[in-house]
């Protein structure tokens, strides 16, 4: 059991995958994230593949500061990644509002209160060196002997 | 077949096969001149909120009352590490990055002051602006509840059923007139100027 765990954690130490949502940002954070892409940053050489498909993802990145026709639909993506799988907010915006939390504007922050947030990237926007050292140490913590947490 | 067995051998270098598993770019390092969130320098905050004043992000920034001295706060998750605090900071609290080099380098500061505007359309000439703002009050104990004022020396009256700005430079940028206005129709806006000090300021 322990040696199959064994080859678990090595197998998923190389191979996160990533899924970005922008609830209502004004795309900064956006252009971070795919910042991390190029080949400056290269996040592909930690093992971390961005596609945006919920049902193959494992780290959810949430940017943006929710607005009303995301509150369900962010919902509704977080229930369709599988387990384990975990959230992390890039940005002002997903945990204060950032600029736009101000009177009369439509957005309603954090978006602590739609998904579960295990991280938080702060920074408008933050740098890409920011968000790869977030992924890359949050991912582990919750993928690491996963099954045998579950028992 | 001879550049075949070129390619193989290309590819079975061990030097290439080394690179091929383990090449990775360069550690990345955080640049000098990167402007962090804004750090305490250590030198005397008077408390004059200048920095309060420019932030543009909500919340990010608090000067907070510290036993006996002034110590502002900086939120990270509501910073937006503009820097414009560290530029305004008349006293060099707060730095981050190079602006202070910068600005001391360029001898650049900000002139700030606040800019009344009342929309007519909205107006219903009320009053309440005149009669809540505290400047005016002091200015002119006598202010009739109209918003109608003998003085020449307030900041703004209502004159020929319509609010007239007189002295907009008196206005300390309280917001007070805008949270009486029942229409949202004045508001008060912070206008900033990057100057440039001549040579004997600086
Ligand atoms: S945190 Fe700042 S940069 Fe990021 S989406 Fe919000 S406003 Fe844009
Ligand atoms: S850096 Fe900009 S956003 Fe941050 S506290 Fe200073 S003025 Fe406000
Ligand atoms: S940090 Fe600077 S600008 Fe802010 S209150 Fe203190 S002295 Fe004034
Ligand atoms: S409070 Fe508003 S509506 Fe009333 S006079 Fe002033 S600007 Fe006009």
């Amino acid at each position: 059991m322990s040696i199959l765990q064994d080859i678990k954690n090595a197998v998923r130490s190389r191979s996160i995958h990533v899924a970005y949502v922008d609830v209502g940002s004004c795309n900064g954070c956006d252009i971070e994230v795919l910042a991390c892409l190029a080949p400056r940053y290269d996040i592909e050489q930690y093992g971390i593949y961005v596609h945006n498909n919920p049902r193959e993802a494992d780290v959810l990145l949430v940017i943006g500061s929710v607005t009303p026709q995301w509150v369900d639909k962010l919902r509704d993506i977080w229930d369709k990644i599988p387990e384990p799988k975990v959230a992390v907010a890039i940005g002002n915006c997903p945990i204060s509002g950032c600029v736009y939390a101000r009177r009369g504007t439509l957005t309603s922050p954090p978006v602590e209160k739609y998904i579960p947030i295990a991280a938080q990237v702060p920074g408008c926007p933050p740098r890409p060196t920011e968000i790869l050292n977030a992924i890359l140490s949050v991912a582990p913590l919750i993928y690491k002997d996963y099954e045998e947490k579950q028992l | 077949m001879r550049s075949f067995i070129y390619y193989v051998r290309e590819f079975l270098r061990p030097e290439w096969i080394r690179k091929f598993f383990s090449v990775k770019t360069a550690p990345l390092e955080t640049p000098t001149y990167f402007k962090d969130y804004p750090a305490l320098t250590g030198k005397e905050c008077t408390g004059c909120f200048s920095c309060m004043m420019i932030c543009p992000a909500p919340g990010a920034i608090a000067v907070l009352r510290k036993k006996d001295e002034w110590e502002p706060e900086v939120y990270p998750g509501h910073c937006i590490r503009c820097g414009l605090c560290v530029e305004a900071c008349p006293e060099g609290v707060l730095s981050s990055g190079r602006i202070l080099d910068l600005t001391g380098h360029d001898r650049t500061t900000f002139a700030s002051w606040y800019h009344l505007e009342v929309d007519d359309n909205l107006c219903m000439r009320c009053g309440n602006c005149c009669v809540s703002c505290p400047v005016n009050r002091q200015i002119d104990p006598q202010l009739a509840g109209t918003g109608t004022s003998a003085s020449d020396e307030v900041i703004m009256r209502i004159e020929g059923g319509r609010v007239r700005i007189l002295h907009e430079e008196k206005c300390t940028g309280c917001k007070t007139c805008e949270e009486n206005c029942p229409n949202r129709a004045i508001r008060v806006a912070r206008m900033v100027e990057g100057v440039h000090l001549e040579e004997a300021e600086a």
